[in-house]
């Protein structure tokens, strides 16, 4: 499954950049996200519950590692998630443009998923993904907004 | 633990369920009435079909609470005195069951269905069986079953008609 | 001896028990101190399985107890190879079979890893989660082609490939055939997989007592005997102290005959251990997984003919998709590569295939056990090589097909059976006519098509014959009784899955001894009723077990009329069995009841002749030199709106020859579902794997199985070609509804398209209709 896109977000790269390192801030970009603790220098760990479909609240283990890390350009989010309902686990790449005042967050998300949620949900992937991408970035959006002033 | 208070084929039952026992099981198992059967737990296949106050559900899309308090019948319920429904008697005659397993879902539907509907039209059966899934028959003689029936069984409004209703 | 029922159409004996919901089925069998079972199942298609940490499951409330492969010591042990691989020179075989519970590595998903064992199913699949997993992912191999690439992960190590066989058969010489050819028609096909969906899903109960040493089980399974068998010996067990009992069984298919699975291997073995009565039911979303499926399947064919449409010759590659494991050995490729053959000469044919492991669920015998695939490719050749000459559909196949008077007629390649396959009987041609003026075919042609065509609605017909093996041996077996009440008691070791045995097999029985149909009660899938024999497969209960009846009926029937002529003093031809009597004949009063001589028979005092048996009673099996082919010719009509890719089936026409029928309900009654299920597997139903081996449509609510807005009533035609290989003339039908019904469903849609579309792959669905339409073509290079 991949889902790409581009959005605007404020502020300049680098401010952008040290908040989505922020576990926190990065919580708030995940719809779901129950915890999230950064358990090493490129590596993050929690979890998160989603509803798709006849599955309302599928919970799942999360661990995030970063690779191919140029800040403030770019980076690679490794995601392995697992829990009873299944698993999604693949790379995302994000790209930070500045332009303007604010940058451009561009991502691509390669996801393969499997189990319960491949199985019974796998109609509303597409669209479930996006609106949690979606959900997320506005939040990202207002995070930002508020923390950069 | 909850208590419910369930009527069955016109016997009431007192029992104490957890929340999260499927009405499905409820009868199964905890009631031994087995004529009610579990094809996918989906709500897909129709095999699980009773009537909850007189209108056709899926029992294992239902918990046992949700019961509480109402009148539930099986397909155990349809025969009186050993004598077989007339609409029961209809499959036998046309030879609308092969294995069986999704035959009782298939006269639960069909009971409420032929009250409405005395007189159905081919494609109105067909229509009303498009719940039930049989992987046997092909449904040719469930259908040739319910227009038996409805030949037999002529609309109250148009003189004599069985007894054997809801 | 009257003929009373045999050829007529009598109402079921079982069906009052189903239709009032009495009947018991596995899933029904309540057991004092009854324990559940849940098995946690791998999510990943391929992976290096590490570790499974049951503990916390074990402590979990309710939990009495949670196995892993580790925890079955020796018991842990692949299963047995169930059918061996034929002996065809030349050929290679990799076995590999199903095991328990995934020890060291993973190979599809949906195989189990841990059985869990509590008070309740809801506690069982509560403990599932306790349960912790290492399962490393490996990269999965699905793609028939991709899984012989060099690089590619491997399925079993061991055999440093992912092939599973390799077989050629041949029959004269294809290349001269094809330098002669006048026109060569080749063509890649894809048949894709798809899943039995009995609407009863399997299940396991068994039962050990202590005090008697009696282990009973019982089973969804369609081979009771073979179960009983293979389980005494697993278990150490003498076979008598194993009872298998497949009771009411909705719905078999095929997959009910794969036999031991990793959940009828581990439930009984728990159940000893446990003391405790065990009962797993599967749910339908692991049937999805856990129970066999088949026919993935691609074929590079091609088909020589002479300018007027004679065939020349065949040539066949392809590729079948075994799934993870191989325990049913070549059964459905075989089957593929005999049944191409069909109702035609062919002169030469040079057929290869190439199976292979998969990291999906393990493929064997389901309803048509492969022979559609044979069928659709050797009918859609024929329909291009139709266009192609510029000859109609129908009459290409009335020029090549086996005459009337060339039975036997020898193909001279290797059956599924390991037999010849030779045709024993049959009459192509007629059943041609008798479908083409079912259908109205020149008129529909000449006159409803075009005009149809004139007010914009686009009708489409297709005409398909074939042939259906059915009846292969090795055996059956049956015992008939006469009690002293007169009831007579017939008991085979056959199981019953909805194809009426209770009452087709009293029909045979009932004629034999002249006794009321209603009188013969029937046991079928009881080991302890009757132990001998093999199970219902490959169309075969009829014919097999039907002839066993019949022979163990006329031997009653012989002594019946022994003791009789004795005790009335009376020649055996004055003599009438009737009415549950003997009598002398003219004289309905005279004679005695059946009851009453069974009585005779087995005296408290006197003498029985030596070497006579007491009562009356026989036991007989019948096993068949080989199958024997059943036949027909299935029409339809369809009406395609061209914008939407939208079909209807307008009509449905089939043509049969099972021989000698006993039961013209159940006949038309398994033709009618079998259709339904062709129809299902043409344009409905079709597993979706992705590229990591995980099942996309785990559901009824997307994988669609035809309801009754979707099948229509089949109209039905006979023809009656007896069969010279049992007493009863009679051949299988299980299967036939379900055969053709992909090859005819191509050449209707394509036929109302004006063949701007060529239909190469199955199944065919609106979707991908709609593709090949705004395509423009077909999938072909």
């Amino acid at each position: 499954m991949i889902v790409e896109g581009t959005y605007p977000l404020p502020g300049k790269p680098e401010a952008v950049w040290d908040l989505l390192m922020d576990p926190d801030v990065l919580a708030k970009a995940m719809p779901g996200t129950r915890t999230l603790t950064r358990t090493g220098p490129d590596r993050y760990e929690g979890t998160m519950a989603v509803g798709i479909g006849p599955i309302t609240a599928a919970e799942f283990d999360l661990v995030i590692t970063l690779t191919d890390v140029m800040r403030p350009e770019s980076y690679t989010m490794l995601i392995d998630s697992k829990g009873r309902f299944g698993f999604a686990r693949g790379a995302a790449r994000v790209v930070l443009v500045a332009g303007g005042d604010g940058t451009a967050l561009e991502y691509r998300a390669d996801l393969q998923v499997g189990g319960k949620i491949a199985g019974l949900g796998q109609r509303l992937l597409d669209s479930v993904s996006r609106m949690m991408i979606r959900q997320g970035l506005e939040a990202l959006q207002r995070e930002l907004a508020a923390r950069l002033g | 633990m909850h208590p419910i208070n369930v009527g069955v084929n016109g016997i009431r039952y007192e029992r104490s369920v957890e929340a999260r026992l499927l009405l499905s099981d409820f009868l199964r198992h905890d009631l031994g009435l087995t004529g009610t059967r579990v094809g996918c737990e989906h709500g897909v296949c129709g095999a699980c079909t009773v009537l909850l106050d007189g209108e056709p559900v899926r029992s294992c899309l239902m918990f046992a609470v949700q019961a509480d308090g109402h009148d539930l019948r099986t397909v155990e319920g349809l025969s009186e005195d050993g004598k077989l429904h007339p609409l029961q008697q209809a499959f036998h005659e046309t030879h609308a069951l092969q294995c069986g397993f999704c035959t009782p879902g298939f006269l639960m539907t069909l009971v409420p269905f032929l009250e409405e509907h005395p007189e159905p039209t081919e494609t109105e059966i067909r229509e009303a069986l498009s719940g039930n899934l049989c992987r046997c028959t092909g449904y040719a003689n469930i259908v040739r079953a319910v227009q038996r029936y409805a030949a037999s069984n002529p609309d109250p409004g148009s003189g004599s008609r069985s007894t054997e209703a809801a | 001896m009257t003929s009373r029922y045999f050829g007529a159409p009598i109402l079921r004996l079982e069906d009052v028990r189903l239709l009032t919901g009495r009947a018991r089925f596995v899933d029904d069998v309540d057991l004092p101190g009854m324990l559940h079972v849940a098995f946690l199942r791998s999510d990943e298609a391929h992976g290096r399985l590490n570790r499974v940490d049951p503990s916390a499951a074990r402590a979990r409330r309710g939990v009495v107890a949670v196995y892993t492969a580790a925890d079955l010591g020796d018991y842990w042990r692949p299963g047995p190879l169930l059918v061996p691989p034929p002996p065809i020179p030349g050929m290679v075989f990799n076995p590999a079979t199903q095991v328990p519970l995934a020890r060291d590595k993973v190979r599809h998903a949906g195989e189990p890893l841990a059985m869990v064992v509590a008070e309740s199913r809801y506690l069982a699949e509560d403990a599932l989660d306790d349960i912790v997993v290492d399962l490393e992912p490996l990269p999965a191999v699905t793609g028939l082609e991709a899984a012989l690439r060099p690089g590619v992960p491997l399925v079993h190590e061991q055999f440093g490939t992912n092939l599973a066989a390799w077989v050629r058969q041949t029959k004269g010489d294809y290349a001269s055939a094809r330098a002669r050819a006048h026109a060569v028609v080749a063509r890649r096909f894809h048949y894709d997989r798809g899943a039995a969906a009995a609407l009863e899903n399997r299940g396991v109960v068994a039962q050990w007592d202590a005090r008697a040493e009696e282990l009973t089980i019982w089973d969804t399974t369609q081979a009771p005997i073979p179960i009983r068998n293979g389980m005494a010996e697993l278990l150490g067990l003498r076979e008598s102290q194993v009872r298998v009992i497949a009771p009411f069984i909705g719905g078999g298919f095929g997959p009910k005959i794969m036999m031991f699975y990793p959940e009828e291997v581990l439930v009984p073995w728990a159940a000893m251990r446990l003391g405790r009565p065990v009962k797993w039911i599967e749910d339908r979303r692991e049937n999805f997984f856990a129970t066999t499926q088949e026919r993935s399947q691609i074929h590079d064919a091609e088909l020589a003919v002479a300018k007027d449409g004679k065939i020349l010759g065949v040539k066949d590659r392809f590729l079948h998709d075994t799934g993870a494991y191989d325990p049913y050995g070549l059964t459905v490729p075989l089957n593929s590569q005999c049944t191409l053959l069909g109702p035609y000469v062919v002169p030469h044919y040079d057929s290869e295939f190439t199976a292979v492991f998969t990291n999906q669920p393990i493929v064997t015998p389901v309803r048509g056990a492969g022979r559609q695939h044979g069928v659709f490719v050797m009918e859609r050749l024929l329909d291009f090589a139709a266009r192609e000459l510029g000859l109609d559909r129908v009459e290409i196949r009335r020029r090549n097909y086996i005459q009337p008077d060339q039975f036997p007629y020898d193909n001279q390649i290797l059956f599924q059976d390991f037999r010849p396959l030779v045709y024993d009987s049959g009459d192509y041609p007629a059943a041609l006519e008798k479908a083409v003026a079912l259908i109205g075919y020149h008129r529909f042609v000449s006159e409803e098509q075009p005009a149809a065509r004139k007010e914009g609605r686009h009708l489409g017909v297709g005409v398909v014959s074939y042939i259906e093996g059915t009846g292969v041996g090795p055996y059956e077996g049956a015992r008939v009784t006469v009690e002293p009440s007169g009831t007579v008691r017939l008991a085979t070791g056959v199981g019953t899955q909805g194809q009426g045995h209770f009452t087709t097999l009293a029909q045979v029985v009932a004629d034999q001894l002249g006794v009321s149909v209603e009188q013969v009660q029937v046991s079928t899938g009881d080991t302890r009723e009757f132990g001998w024999g093999t199970g219902t497969f490959a169309s075969r209960g009829a014919v097999v077990a039907g002839s066993a009846c019949h022979a163990a009926a006329t031997r009653v029937r012989e002594k019946v009329l022994d003791l009789a002529s004795r005790l009335l003093e009376l020649s055996p031809e004055e003599l009438v069995l009737a009415g549950g009597r003997v009598h002398r004949r003219g004289a309905p009063e005279s004679g005695v009841s059946l009851g009453e001589l069974a009585r005779k028979a087995n005296p408290l005092r006197g003498a029985v002749t030596p070497g006579t048996e007491p009562g009356l009673e026989a036991t007989a099996y019948f096993g068949p030199d080989r199958g024997n082919a059943a036949n027909g010719v299935h029409a339809m009509v369809v009406e395609v709106d061209p914008e939407t890719a939208a079909v209807k089936i307008r009509r449905y026409v089939v043509v049969h020859d099972c021989g000698t029928v006993i039961n013209p309900l159940v006949v038309e009654a398994q033709i009618q579902g079998g259709v339904a299920h062709g129809i299902g597997n043409a344009f409905y139903e079709r597993l979706c794997f992705d590229d990591s081996g995980q099942l996309l449509n785990a559901s009824f609510m997307d994988y669609l199985l035809p309801t009754a807005l979707d099948v229509p009533t089949v109209e039905l035609d006979h023809v009656v070609s007896p069969s010279p290989l049992n007493p009863l003339g009679t051949k299988g039908v299980g299967e036939a509804g379900a055969i053709p019904t992909g090859a005819a469903f191509a050449q209707a849609v394509e036929d109302a398209l004006g063949q701007e579309v060529e239909i190469t792959e199955m199944p065919m669905s609106p979707c991908r209709l709609f593709e090949l339409l705004e395509r423009g073509g077909s999938g072909r290079p």
